[in-house]
């Protein structure tokens, strides 16, 4: 399952197999009457760059919890390289966790929020300073060693909490949604340096997002969550081009997926997905004839919404710019080797 | 609306003024009238201006500056037991509260909470009568554990009435500090405590090490409004040790010694001029105090957003 | 619980301390209830037991039914007390909205002035209060001291209604003044009912001194007819203290409804507390 990555291994890890297995069985958790996880499975190799991906509810952020310790299974075994940790307390797991609202200690400098752990666990106060100095280099975070939490942008805190977890030396990082709280532009940056970390720390990362455009982007591969369920594990390109349900097929791909009745168009399957990238449009021909319910002109892509006569609402996506109104009547056709036949139960059939 | 702030805004007055008008006439205007009152002595039934010298008179001439300074002393050492025992007491029922996925969490919350809403009278007399060696339950509770012989009349005794009545007091607010470093802890978001968790910071180390730091500014709230309320203490101890602060002046706290001051007791009579006095010294100290915590503590204790 | 994170002994403690500190503050409180329903006898042979049919008495109750003038005090503290609270929450929400809505150039001066009263305990100017009340001609009346709490309430409640009062919307009161709504209006229709959980929790601090308040009731308004049932239970008290049923049945009256409107209103009282509007 491991993609080759022809990465160099950096410092902070040479000489030091901090890298870490996962493996879940069959986890459950419950609140009460209401049952969060399901039965999970899962296998995360050493080095993998792992996302947990679904709509909010889906039980991914427990899931990551539950891994973290911070939250009891109702059943099931969590094992990290090998070890069932089901009681051990999680500091003692080897992991560690970046929070959504970065959790960061208020009244300590970031030198001190980055070496608390350590020095708790008794670490000499030399060992504590070269990690915390080369976790701050990695960060660009040098200059801000004797500031608090409260002087730092949001950008900066989030760093610093990612330092924090980097000192550790942990065999299992854990992302919890760590770029929600930041605006647009930053969250692209602090991807792309969550990216660069993981090939430089080549550490085991589990990460946990609604996002899809971060789990695309940033994972080997991608646990799709729904319900407590997991719905399918694959490489992106997979979830992308060979979803496995109608929930994933959905999920994956912005705009979604077009989804028709199958009887409509005479098709045996339940239903027929199409995305609407993979819809073409033409003047004068084609397979579905339809009004332009709206335009929208996002210069790299035009996004038509469609009310075809056959297969009802269509949304295509044109690369570049076209000069298409409202009212419009043009012709839709999908690409008919990227349709999506799915069946009674919602999955995709073969 | 450039044209509406030019014009005279009546409503603010309307809103502002029935606050200000009873705050400044009951409240502030009296104050100042006290404090005014305080430089002034009743010579042959006229009152007449004196400077300073009721507060001269009180602070070294020996017929008021001996009750003067010994309800001040009392005064110091009631505060000093609610700081030692019931802020402590206060913040370790916090902490044990704010425990993660404590059962019954709202029972115990509540029942602490119970003395804190009752009145003085009840709380000096139910404790007179439980303290009483007339009644006995205290002795026989000793007795069950073994320890009869501590038993002694200690309201009645002038060397641990003081502590005794101060103890009562602590155990009808401790509710308050609890409360309020309550709030404190509720208030430190999860995901840090959670953080703290996994950089292995648990139990006594978590409390010592996170938490403490952010509650201080509580702390030092708590603090002031126990100085506060404590200079300014009378019920309790008119209610279980009488206007004379018994035994033989050991519980007299300037409260009751304004009281007492104002009023007269028994064949002296009553001289509102110095107690007018009394009044004020209270008011300096209660100043001070609340000035020395706004500028020298309150400055220096960090408060975090979250 | 949470396996990894807490230990069984820990939680244990926890409760263990609680729970001994739960009884040192309710056993008082029960052992006078408990024995203001037993005879003479029994208080003093068994002062722990619950009382039985031998020992089950309610003289202590006949006696103060008998002598106070305990529904008269109840009513007197009731008016004070409710009269009080109006006026401190009107005059409170009016001051505060006043602060928190405009921006006008004496604003915070007015609050720091207001904030005075919160440090600052009322007591300490007695003898001038006492002195306007005698010339205006208010002492002995319930007004002196519906007067005087007004004062005391006033700065709390301006402080924590203006705390939330900054929390409406602008958007709302907004559209009301684009609706054509008065000042006024908007005050009394949007503001007020937005702000009633924060009316509520300044109601229960304003009404716990103000009931158990000793000293204004002892030089203000002393006389039968205006005595508040704090200061009546203290004088029975004080005139019965060797009737030991009398002074336990007078207690436990006088704790009952405080007990019953705390049980009713802890809720609110701690919600009030906690949700950091004091602080």
């Amino acid at each position: 399952m491991r993609r080759p990555r022809g990465c160099r291994r950096i410092g902070l890890h040479a000489g030091n197999d901090a890298l870490g297995s996962l493996t879940l069985e069959n986890i459950r958790k419950s609140f009460g009457k209401v049952d969060v996880l399901k039965g999970i499975d899962l296998d995360v190799k050493d080095g993998e760059f792992v996302t947990f991906v679904g709509p909010s509810g889906c039980g991914k952020s427990t899931l990551l919890r539950v891994i973290a310790g911070l939250e009891d299974a109702s059943g099931g075994s969590v094992r990290i390289d090998g070890e069932e940790v089901g009681s051990v307390p999680p500091a003692k797991r080897g992991i560690a966790m970046v929070f959504q609202s970065y959790a960061l200690y208020p009244h300590l400098t970031v030198r001190d929020n980055m070496g608390l752990g350590l020095k708790q666990a008794g670490e000499p106060k030399k060992i504590i300073e070269e990690r915390v100095r080369v976790a701050t280099s990695m960060l660009s975070l040098g200059d801000y060693l004797d500031r608090r939490p409260a002087e730092l942008s949001g950008g900066q805190r989030q760093r610093v909490a990612i330092g924090r977890a980097i000192v550790r030396k942990p065999k299992l990082f854990l992302f919890d949604e760590p770029l929600s709280n930041l605006d647009a532009a930053l969250r692209v940056n602090t991807r792309l340096e969550i990216a660069r970390l993981h090939r430089e720390l080549t550490a085991t990362m589990i990460y946990v997002t609604h996002d899809q455009v971060e789990a695309m982007t940033l994972a080997d591969r991608i646990v799709v969550l729904n319900k407590g369920v997991v719905e399918q594990v694959g490489l992106p390109m997979e979830l992308y081009n060979r979803p496995a349900n109608l929930f994933v097929a959905g999920f994956i791909g912005s705009p979604q997926m077009n989804f028709i009745e199958g009887s409509r168009l005479g098709e045996s399957a339940a239903t027929i997905g199409i995305r609407p990238e993979h819809v073409s449009i033409g003047k004068e021909s084609g397979t579905w004839k339809g009004k332009v319910l709206h335009a929208e002109h996002l210069g790299a892509d035009t996004i038509l919404y469609l009310d075809t006569e056959k297969a009802g609402f269509v949304t295509a996506r044109l690369f570049g710019e076209h000069r298409f109104a409202a009212d419009d009547v043009l012709y839709a056709t999908p690409d008919p080797a990227r349709i999506y036949r799915f069946g009674q139960d919602g999955r995709v059939l073969s | 609306m450039a044209v509406a702030r030019r014009q005279t805004r009546w409503h603010i007055a309307v809103f502002l003024a029935p606050a200000l008008i009873v705050y400044t006439a009951i409240m502030i205007l009296p104050l100042f009238g006290t404090l005014q009152l305080s430089l002034f002595r009743n010579i042959d039934q006229k009152q007449v201006f004196v400077g300073l010298d009721n507060f001269r008179a009180l602070l070294t001439d020996p017929h008021w500056s001996t009750a003067f300074w010994n309800a001040f002393r009392n005064n110091v050492w009631f505060f000093c037991i609610h700081m030692l025992v019931q802020n402590p007491i206060g913040i370790l029922l916090a902490a044990l509260l704010s425990s993660p996925k404590l059962r019954f969490r709202a029972f115990y919350r509540t029942a602490i909470f119970v003395p804190t809403i009752l009145s003085f009278v009840i709380v000096g007399f139910v404790w007179k009568l439980i303290l009483s060696p007339l009644w006995g339950i205290t002795p026989m509770l000793l007795k069950e554990i073994g320890l009869r012989g501590l038993f002694h009349p200690w309201l009645g005794m002038g060397d641990t009435a003081l502590t005794t009545v101060a103890l009562v007091s602590v155990w009808q607010f401790v509710g308050i500090p609890m409360m309020l470093i309550y709030a404190a802890l509720l208030s430190i978001p999860d995901e840090v405590l959670e953080a703290a968790e996994c950089d292995g910071i648990t139990g006594m180390a978590q409390f010592w090490k996170i938490k403490l730091p952010l509650i201080l500014p509580s702390i030092g709230i708590i603090s002031i409004l126990t100085f506060v309320g404590n200079f300014n203490a009378f019920d309790l101890i008119y209610v279980s040790q009488g206007a004379l602060g018994g035994p033989n002046f050991s519980t007299d706290i300037l409260g009751t010694f304004l009281y007492r001051t104002f009023f007269g007791f028994q064949l002296q009579l009553g001289d509102p001029n110095m107690g007018s006095a009394i009044a004020s010294m209270m008011f300096f100290i209660i100043l001070v105090g609340v000035c020395f915590y706004l500028f020298a503590i309150q400055t220096r204790l960090r408060r975090y957003q979250f | 619980m949470n396996k990894a994170r807490t230990s069984i002994p820990r939680a244990a403690a926890a409760h263990a301390v609680l729970i001994v500190y739960t009884i040192i503050a309710l056993f008082p409180v029960l052992i006078v209830v408990v024995n203001s329903f037993k005879s003479r006898g029994a208080i003093f042979r068994a002062p722990l037991s619950l009382p039985g049919p031998k020992t089950f008495d309610l003289i202590g109750y006949t006696t103060v039914m008998a002598q106070g003038n305990f529904p008269l005090y109840f009513w007197n503290s009731l008016v004070v007390t409710v009269v009080s609270i109006f006026l401190v929450l009107l005059f409170g929400a009016m001051a505060a909205f006043a602060l928190a809505e405009y921006r006008f150039r004496a604003n915070t001066m007015t609050g720091l002035y207001l904030a005075l009263g919160i440090m600052i305990p009322i007591r300490l100017g007695t003898v001038a209060i006492l002195r306007l009340m005698v010339a205006s001609g208010l002492v002995d009346t319930l007004t002196a001291l519906i007067l005087v709490y007004t004062a005391q309430g006033i700065p709390l409640a301006v402080f924590i209604l203006s705390e939330f009062m900054k929390q409406v919307s602008d958007d709302l009161k907004n559209a009301g003044r684009i609706d054509g709504l008065s000042e006024y209006r908007i005050f009394f229709r949007l503001v007020l009912p937005l702000v009633r959980p924060a009316m509520a929790t300044v109601a229960v601090f304003t009404m716990i001194p103000i009931w158990n308040d000793l000293w204004f009731p002892l030089i203000l308004a002393p006389s039968e007819a205006t005595k508040t049932v704090t200061l009546g239970a203290q004088l029975f008290l004080g005139q019965f203290v060797t009737d030991w049923n009398a002074v336990l049945a007078a207690l436990s009256l006088a704790i009952l409804p405080v007990l019953v409107l705390y049980l009713i209103f802890s809720r609110q009282l701690i919600r009030g507390i906690t949700s950091g509007a004091v602080k």
